[in-house]
């Protein structure tokens, strides 16, 4: 219970300090895809059934109907029916099932 | 996807089923040690089931004890699971050998030869060749050079004008194309009279080169120079000058055939009986099947062959062969002089009709009834023909 609240408080410390870093501003400057530089996530939803999250942190929770995946810019939470985790490695994670909502800050 | 699965399943792979209280937790330590894990669903609060591979299974331990939860197999799934199970099924292994073996054995054989493109008379030279140099069914492909066969059979074979050797997978396709024979050169240069190839009466004449010593409606014998090879001057200073006799003498020839009548013919008469014997045939050799000995003293036999056609028109090497005798009874049947003169003049014109040349033209057919010596009555019969007697003969210096 206690790694949980750390691991929340840590999350909203990467919130809290949205502040650009120099290889991101980089990566701004010469147009270069954000999420080459730096660790920001890449979610990509192909359709309904399938969610691609790269760059991530860790799943902190995993329910039939929710799901909540940690990365350096925050909490995403996948709501929907039958969620699944297809794959997961050490960068991506790709979710399946029936997804009704993708959430920031949740 | 489909590749992925493929992948997986080559390399075997466990469905487990993790129960414990804090399973993202699981997720997280197997995914940063590089244990990929796919397809997790949540069974219930504590417990979830996911596929890992053998490896990534073996290296889980450490985890499951960090993060409280307890791991064990639900499948094992893949194809080392699969082959684990005939480890120690040795029969299976030898069968599994036996039947490569035969299967890598078969395929490395020829099975059937095909020769393409010739005419009829050609196949049993090319066959002698190939038999010469022990290639038939059943020789390893892998020993076949196709250009050493195709120099073999162009050199033995002379009316071969081109020959194509082919392994089309168990086959031996050998296409030939016939040559057409070059003609008779005349060698102008040699002298040669024509002479008679036979007796007859000259019936018109066409020398082409040659000092002709005959004239239409001459009888001529056989061996008799017809046309000389010496060219002479009307001047003698000239002297003569020797050539090739050429020409077309045809003539009237007669060709004879006496036999005695004979009253009692001998007549071939099929009884009815028919006797049958099946074999099973495989390649060139054949096995009896049905059918004991034959019971009969004379018999015609006719075979017909039942060949298995398989799918796709192909040609198998098993068939049935069907041997139908029929059982003969020689019968002496009395004839009537005139019926007696009829079948000889039928055999003696077979007779002649065998020996006379080939160009031949039969012009009139005569039959001629005498009487021998001792009271039997022959029959003579003649055919006068029309023919080229010229035949060449070099000249005797």
């Amino acid at each position: 219970m206690k790694r949980g609240i750390y691991r929340l408080k840590g999350a909203r410390d990467n919130n809290k300090e949205p502040g650009e870093s120099l290889g991101e501003k980089l990566a701004r400057l010469f147009e270069i895809p954000g999420e080459i530089c730096g660790n920001r996530p890449k979610v990509t939803a192909i359709g309904r059934g399938e969610v691609l999250i790269e760059n991530f942190k860790g799943i902190m929770d995993f329910q039939n109907d929710m799901l909540r995946i940690n990365t350096y810019n925050g909490v995403i939470k996948v709501t929907g029916e039958g969620l699944n985790i297809r794959e997961i490695t050490n960068e991506e994670i790709i979710i399946g099932g029936k997804i009704s909502n993708i959430d920031y800050d949740a | 996807m489909f590749l992925v699965h493929l992948w997986n399943y080559i390399r075997g792979y466990v469905i487990i089923i993790v129960t414990g209280r804090s399973i993202e937790r699981f997720i997280n330590i197997c995914s940063r040690r590089q244990i990929l894990l796919w397809d997790i669903v949540r069974d219930d609060a504590d417990s979830a089931s996911m596929k890992a591979s053998i490896r990534g299974f073996r290296l889980m331990r450490p985890a499951a004890k960090k993060s409280g939860c307890r791991v064990h197999i639900k499948k094992r799934c893949g194809l080392p699971f699969f082959l684990y199970r005939f480890k120690r099924r040795k029969g299976f292994k030898l069968g599994l050998i036996i039947f490569s073996a035969c299967l890598m054995l078969s395929v490395s054989i020829i099975w059937d030869i095909e020769i393409i493109g010739c005419k009829p008379e050609i196949i049993p030279q090319v066959m002698n060749v190939l038999i010469l140099d022990n290639i038939g069914r059943g020789s390893f492909k892998l020993k076949l050079n196709p250009k050493n066969i195709a120099t073999k059979i162009a050199l033995n074979v002379d009316q071969a004008a081109w020959v194509g050797v082919e392994i089309k997978g168990v086959k031996l396709f050998i296409t030939i194309k016939d040559s057409i024979e070059p003609p008779v050169l005349i060698k102008n240069n040699e002298s040669f009279n024509i002479v008679a190839e036979r007796d007859g009466l000259v019936k018109s004449m066409e020398v082409y080169a040659g000092r002709p010593l005959i004239k239409e409606g001459e009888t001529v014998k056989k061996g008799q120079v017809l046309v000389s090879g010496k060219l002479e001057s009307k001047n003698p200073e000239f002297g003569t000058r020797d050539v090739h006799a050429l020409g077309k003498i045809i003539a009237r020839t007669w060709y004879e055939e006496s036999l005695p009548v004979s009253m009692i013919y001998t007549r071939r008469l099929k009884t009815g009986n028919i006797h049958k014997t099946v074999y099973l045939r495989f390649l060139d050799s054949r096995l009896k099947i049905s059918g004991g000995n034959l019971p009969y003293e004379m018999f015609e036999t006719d075979t017909v062959e039942k060949p298995i056609t398989g799918p796709f028109g192909l040609k198998l090497p098993i068939g049935l062969t069907v041997e139908n005798s029929s059982e003969i009874v020689e019968k002496k049947v009395d004839l009537t002089l005139d019926e007696a003169i009829d079948v000889s003049v039928e055999t003696a014109k077979e007779n002649l009709r065998k020996r006379i040349p080939a160009d031949c033209m039969v012009v009139d057919e005569m039959v001629k009834q005498y009487e021998g010596e001792n009271g039997t009555i022959y029959i003579q019969v003649i055919f006068e023909c029309e023919e080229d007697i010229a035949g060449l003969e070099p000249v005797l210096e």
